[in-house]
């Protein structure tokens, strides 16, 4: 079930995402401040279920994956590779950071703050 | 420039990340009111870079300089670890949003 929230926060958030570059009406811009408070609510339901950091981390992966997917197959953005490997890398870094202090911190306390805590 | 405004935005990410925090610590309403305008700006200079920047592009870079903000804030300000992986991850990031940038 939380994992199922992750992946659903994850489609909220590229929904918000792609909102904030088109949404041309008030009825788009409302579908897109939605989109944002859905996505996060989500995420900190998963947040209590699983460890806030592979949350997260999956959480992020899934929303740049779903993001650039997004503008290359409805956007006509061109697929780029060189950037889409070095978004990659980005992406690893992100995930990264958020485990390696996790397992760092888990020695420290059992319960898991908010990621950029840590 | 975007990407000015892309890294603006991340900084108050960085921001807003700190505040829930300290809404966690204190609980009063000025962290909560400042946690809002954090993130309300974060995603108003967002909106702002992605006129005229990739979607993929701008969130990742958005997602990462928030990210290694509140990392390097905690390091700085709340003795967070230093250690080799996570300046590594944190250089990651740096190099990639750098790549970007170069090839936009």
């Amino acid at each position: 079930m939380p994992w199922l929230m992750i992946v659903i926060a994850a489609i909220f958030e590229v929904g918000w995402v792609v909102g904030l570059k088109h949404a041309t009406s008030v009825l788009h811009w409302i579908g897109t401040v939605i989109c944002i408070g859905l996505s996060f609510a989500l995420l900190i339901l998963a947040g209590k279920k699983l460890p806030v950091s592979t949350v997260y981390a999956v959480f992020v992966g899934l929303g740049t994956a779903g993001t650039v997917s997004v503008d290359i197959l409805f956007f006509n953005h061109p697929f780029d590779g060189v950037q889409i490997i070095l978004i990659t890398i980005l992406l690893s870094g992100v995930i990264g950071l958020k485990f390696v202090t996790d397992s760092e911190n888990k020695s420290k306390e059992e319960g898991d703050k908010w990621p950029g805590s840590v | 420039m975007a990407w000015i405004s892309l890294i603006v935005a991340g900084l108050f990410e960085m921001l807003g990340v700190t505040f829930i925090n300290q809404l966690h610590e204190k609980r009063n309403a000025a962290s909560f009111f400042l946690l809002v305008i954090s993130f309300s700006a974060s995603f108003l200079f967002l909106a702002l870079a992605m006129k005229s920047l990739p979607m993929g592009v701008a969130y990742a870079v958005w997602t990462g300089i928030g990210t290694i903000g509140a990392a390097l804030l905690g390091m700085l300000f709340y003795g967070e670890s230093k250690k080799a992986s996570r300046l590594f991850c944190i250089g990651l990031v740096l190099a990639a949003t750098i790549g970007l940038k170069l090839v936009s």
